[in-house]
């Protein structure tokens, strides 16, 4: 009877995580949000980071991250109107620094790890092979051999 | 009588495929390198008069070298600007810069602008001078493929 009831709890929690990995599909993006946000890196989905995180982003382009990444208000503006129809809403993806690295939001900390000193996340093709299209499913997650989550 | 017809046929056809590839071609590529270096030229003009033209060796010098920040042009775009960039830090692939290699460079005011305000900010601290664009895209053409 246990052994039952812990097989239909396994196969439902199993067939859920089935189910949410298959939907981690954020693409295809705007056109113009891959042009202006993903020649330098992936376009992220937008999805991912709340309106404010995004907010942040846009409003210090000229510095960002050691670049100037900066957009003409034409350019700028469908882009914000893209990332706030598209941001996420749950509390995990809110910003946690100042610069509102999408990396440091407790989701992705919570997913990924830290990533390991003098290393960057930014690149997502590392793991997630088809992340330039938006597919983050776990059909297209290839983790490489030496991979070790930080905390 | 049959064959002069079918040679004007012929002539038309020639006229209007020109006209097609013509409105394709401007479609596709809003400005041409030329129309860059001119523009730059006549911005050099403003302020020397006396300008006697671009260089690719100055363009190539400015291209290669630091300019008292981390990075250089080629940081990204390789010391080979017909081949294919990388990224310093993310690792994203960058299509080659020269348009010798890559015909969509330099054809589109927009996106040259975006990138020369960017990229001259992350490697001179400031704006680019006309005088340092035309030199460099001077040496972008200059390249063997």
């Amino acid at each position: 009877m246990n052994l039952t009831r812990a097989l239909i709890v396994s196969l439902v929690c199993h067939g859920a995580s089935l189910a949410y990995a298959d939907n981690q599909s954020y693409g295809p993006y705007s056109k113009s949000y891959v042009e202006d946000c993903g020649s330098c890196h992936v376009p992220y989905p937008p999805q991912r980071m709340t309106q404010q995180g995004w907010e942040t982003q846009m409003g210090n382009l000229s510095q960002h991250y050691g670049t100037d990444a900066s957009l003409d208000a034409a350019a700028a503006k469908p882009i914000m109107a893209y990332l706030t129809a598209n941001a996420g809403i749950k509390p995990k993806l809110a910003p946690t620094g100042p610069t509102a690295r999408l990396t440091e939001t407790r989701w992705f900390v919570g997913e990924h790890g830290k990533a390991p000193a003098g290393k960057s996340f930014s690149d997502c093709t590392q793991c997630h092979k088809e992340a330039a299209q938006g597919d983050f499913s776990e059909r297209r997650l290839q983790i490489p051999a030496n991979w070790r989550m930080g905390r | 009588m049959a064959k002069i017809k079918f040679g004007i046929r012929g002539h038309g056809l020639g006229v209007v495929a020109a006209w097609v590839l013509g409105f394709f071609s401007s479609v596709g590529y809003a400005e041409t390198p030329q129309n860059f270096l001119d523009t730059y030229a006549r911005e050099v003009r403003v302020e020397n008069p006396n300008f006697k033209g671009f260089s690719a060796s100055a363009g190539a010098a400015f291209y290669k070298n630091t300019h008292g920040a981390e990075w250089r042009c080629a940081s990204c775009h390789t010391d080979s600007p017909t081949s294919l960039g990388e990224h310093v830090v993310t690792h994203k692939q960058i299509q080659p810069l020269s348009p010798v290699a890559n015909p969509a460079r330099f054809t589109d005011a927009t996106k040259v602008n975006k990138w020369f305000k960017r990229n001259c900010n992350d490697v001179v601290q400031r704006e680019c001078t006309a005088e340092e664009k035309g030199n460099v895209l001077t040496y972008l053409l200059s390249v063997k493929p």
